[in-house]
């Protein structure tokens, strides 16, 4: 309540108030009660081929695939790329008629160190204005990227680009100025129509990016701000006319984590994608609902910032406290064994992972006796401390993370056991990357979630710390360095495998940073959905949303 | 000159205090419009940098604040750092949705408090429960009243939607109604608390003033007394409390709306603020201050004309 801004006290002049107060309030209240009984199942009719209602978390920026910064769920249902990848982390052909490799032909190294890439373009392919998809949307795309004056979110990749050449209308090849090994992914985003954006403005062409042109199953038929994008599928699709099964598809914006949890428990909403590990245990009884689990793409760590707090250069300091930490009880139970533990920056459902790797174990003795050669001697407080210097550091991790900030804590509490005084800050989502890329901060318990190509150069290599990558740790080893840089100019993917597997064997023999556990993705789907697989990367579990279907049983509730 | 065009004359350079303060410390708050790309690890340093020019973040932050300043007062709001589109387009397609929330939980706290405001002044039983209810309507969280409300109204007996301003489905009145129900009660419970106890106060002191004992003395009758004299001496200042309390709601039930997913300014707000949205942020705010400074300016000049004793200083 506020106090109002009279100086004195007023006397009663307001005489003609009097008729105001009479508005029939009450007959609202009463009105709205007895609607309420009415609009109890409204939007509650269950899961069905008609409809679908997705509880999603944020509203999209843009419809621009390019441009917006976060994960392109809604986007991708309308716009599909020339490949995606699938639940095991496969590229696989969407517009692209097959993915280019060496072994096909599709990519040729050139003498002068660049490489050609050709993309066959599936035929018959059309926009949802009836133009075909053809190479010049390519062309078109790469050559918009590239000009540089709009706003995609990122160039990585179109910047290697030379030029593109289209011998064909579904043949379009891609000249690189030098050997680029995620090149299978450079189009994921697909492409932009060419008959529409051409010699326009593409940052205030708000028609395209709030409705764009794509060649997917549905297409946007209404965004309400704050409120819903609803899409419904396009005649002619594709794929044939069976694809797509379900007719509209509602996402609804429910950043209120409890809120979102809350309406699909009503079944106000039907699916939930990436649901907080901490809200699983309360979804298990609905039999509305099924849990459907696959390994992430991302690992949860403690980066150690060997720049801001130099303890942290001393190996046996980082083996140290990788052995003071009982990963298994942090699974067993902040996490509800919901994830698994996993060794280094590559996952397990990567072509590229090394299951041969250095562990460490939970190993209190071991952890002491690698602090004690260090010289890192305990205190009578029991903290250790090496020329007056105690080793004390902050963690900082993101606030209102309820997992991450119990995990914290209890890292808090196991590195003291062996002497380390870790103190844990929070800090706001916005801010922590601010923080993170200055590079102030000792130590930081996050993750990376990265796309399907196996790449960590940019995290380990030891000229790639912020602003050039984000090796954080500020963590330099020349060998591995070497290895990362020569994985990313080997396009073979065997070969490729090979560095890759070095560098991580190389990475467990130096703990740059303390591996905890794979980030497993969890959404929550109606119980009656067929040929959801979810997706372990960025490219989210809409990958396959033409093949989803509500089978008879169970449909309703 | 004046008594309303000293006040004006007031009014103007607040404001522009009030814009030099906000934009200061808005881009003083750790992180930026650029901080959600870091998270992406394939954007890469030259992509920031690219960004930064595209946005005009790369300019002296006196340069932006002027530039924004001359565009701002010419009605030139820019446009969205999140989205791209105009600021007036996003603020404006948000207004509808907070003027319906505001303004039916105003009309009932309304309705609430003169009710239980006057009963408290007159019987000391409703006081004493009043009192208790008050007290727990100003402590209780908003955020906290309304996850409660969700998971009795919606989840346990499911009479009510949880969230949302419409089922997509449609339903018309009827289901925009039963939407508007746990928001409203949610806001109408915060704000009664607070005006209840006011006007009693209100109430009570009238009761005390020698002209309602004059009317004792006439033998009106009690309730005639507290309804056409006692009550009425009060409403005046219960009105601008209401009045002013209600301006700041406009500006978005910031909480209650993130709650509900209730589409108006105020969940605007939170998403600019997480995002570090400037242009909007400092749309909003300036739309909120003027909103305060031009209702306490109104507020002060009709107590001015209202009351001769206000009007004492030459």
């Amino acid at each position: 309540m506020r106090i109002p801004r009279l100086r004195r006290f007023a006397p009663p002049l307001g005489m003609t108030i009097r008729s105001r107060f009479r508005v029939p309030g009450s007959r609202v209240i009463l009105l709205a009660i007895a609607v309420a009984g009415c609009a109890k199942d409204a939007g509650r009719a269950g899961a069905s081929n008609a409809l679908l209602i997705v509880g999603y978390d944020r509203e999209p920026d843009t419809m621009n695939r390019y441009a917006t910064h976060i994960l392109e769920d809604i986007q991708s249902c309308v716009v599909e790329g020339l490949v995606t990848s699938d639940e095991k982390m496969n590229v696989v052909p969407v517009l692209a008629a097959e993915v280019p490799t060496i072994q096909n032909g599709g990519v040729v190294l050139r003498p002068d160190g660049g490489m050609d890439v050709t993309w066959k373009l599936r035929p018959g392919v059309k926009w949802h204005d009836g133009k075909p998809h053809t190479s010049a949307d390519v062309k078109f795309t790469v050559d918009a990227i590239n000009k540089g004056d709009w706003k995609p979110e990122s160039t990585d990749g179109f910047d290697r680009i030379a030029s593109v050449d289209t011998p064909d209308s579904l043949t379009a090849v891609v000249h690189y100025k030098e050997v680029y090994a995620p090149y299978a992914m450079q189009f994921f985003r697909g492409t932009l129509p060419r008959h529409l954006l051409q010699g326009r403005d593409i940052d205030k062409a708000n028609d395209y990016n709030r409705n764009p042109l794509g060649t997917g199953p549905y297409r946007i038929a209404e965004w309400k701000t704050g409120e819903y994008v609803l899409l419904e599928k396009v005649k002619d699709y594709w794929r044939g006319p069976e694809y797509p099964k379900i007719d509209r598809i509602l996402f609804r914006f429910l950043p209120n984590t409890t809120t979102r949890i809350n309406q699909l428990k009503s079944g106000e909403v039907q699916l939930v994608a990436l649901v907080p590990w901490d809200k699983v245990r309360e979804l298990r009884a609905l039999p509305s609902v099924r849990l459907n689990q696959v390994l992430g793409n991302g690992y949860e760590h403690v980066t150690l910032n060997e720049k801001h707090f130099p303890p942290f250069k001393d190996l046996r300091v980082r083996q140290a406290l990788a052995h003071a930490i009982d990963r298994e009880l942090l699974v067993r139970t902040i996490l509800d064994s919901l994830v698994t533990t996993v060794d280094g920056p590559i996952q397990p459902l990567s072509w590229a992972y090394e299951p041969n790797v250095k562990r460490y174990a939970f190993d209190t003795a071991a952890s002491n006796r690698l602090l004690d050669e260090a010289g890192w001697k305990r205190g009578p407080d029991g903290i250790r401390a090496k020329d007056g210097q105690p080793l004390a550091f902050t963690l900082i991790t993101q606030a209102g993370f309820a997992i991450r900030e119990n995990v914290a804590q209890a890292l808090q509490r196991q590195f003291r056991d062996v002497g380390v005084n870790a103190s844990v800050k929070l800090i706001d989502g916005t801010t922590i990357s601010t923080v993170w890329f200055s590079g102030d901060f000792d130590a930081m318990l996050h993750w990376w979630q990265s796309g399907a190509d196996p790449e960590i150069t940019l995290f380990f290599a030891s000229d790639r710390s912020p602003p050039a990558g984000r090796n954080i740790n500020y963590f330099a080893d020349d060998s591995l360095t070497r290895v990362l840089y020569a994985s990313d100019r080997t396009v073979d993917q065997a070969e490729r495998a090979e560095l890759l597997r070095a560098a991580q064997r190389r990475v467990a023999e130096l703990v740059p940073e303390l591996v905890l556990y794979n980030t497993a993705k969890i959404d929550a789907v109606p119980a009656s959905l067929r040929n959801f697989n979810g997706n372990p990367t960025n490219a989210g579990p809409f990958w396959n949303v033409y093949e989803w279907e509500i089978g008879q049983a169970g449909s309703s509730r | 000159m004046s008594f309303a065009a000293r006040r004006l004359a007031q009014a103007v350079p607040l404001l522009l205090i009030i814009s030099l303060l906000v934009f200061g410390l808005i881009h003083a708050a750790p992180g930026g419009p650029l901080s959600l790309y870091l998270d992406n690890p394939n954007v890469r340093p030259e992509d920031i940098a690219r960004l930064r020019r595209a946005m005009g973040l790369d300019r002296p932050l006196g340069t932006q604040y002027v530039s924004w300043l001359a565009a701002f007062v010419r009605g030139d709001w820019g446009y969205s750092y999140a989205d791209g589109r105009p600021v007036t387009e996003r603020m404006i397609e948000r207004v509808p949705a907070t003027l319906q929330l505001v303004g039916v939980s105003t009309l009932l706290a309304v309705i609430v408090s003169v009710v239980v405001g006057v009963g408290a002044a007159l019987r000391r039983g409703v006081d004493r429960a009043a009192s208790v209810g008050s007290v727990a309507g100003l402590s209780i969280p908003v955020f906290w009243l309304g996850l409660v409300l969700q998971l009795l109204f919606s989840n346990t007996l499911g009479w009510l939607p949880s969230s949302g301003r419409a089922s997509f489905a449609g339903g018309g009145l009827a289901d925009r109604l039963a939407h508007l129900v746990l928001p409203v009660a949610v806001l109408a419970v915060a704000h009664a608390a607070g005006w209840s106890r006011y006007l009693r106060g209100s109430v009570r002191l009238a009761l005390a003033q020698p002209f309602t004992n004059a009317a004792r003395a006439r033998g009106v009758t009690e309730s005639r007394i507290v309804l056409r004299h006692a009550l009425r001496h009060a409403l005046l200042p219960f009105a601008t409390v209401v009045l002013l309390d209600a301006s700041i709601m406009a500006s978005g039930a910031v909480v209650t709306e993130s709650v509900f997913a209730w589409p108006g300014i105020g969940s605007l707000f939170t998403e600019a603020l997480a995002k570090r949205d400037y242009t909007v942020l400092m749309a909003f705010l300036m739309c909120a201050s003027v909103a305060v400074v031009t209702l306490s300016f109104l507020a002060d000049v009709a107590v001015h004309a209202l009351d001769p004793r206000t009007r004492g200083e030459p």
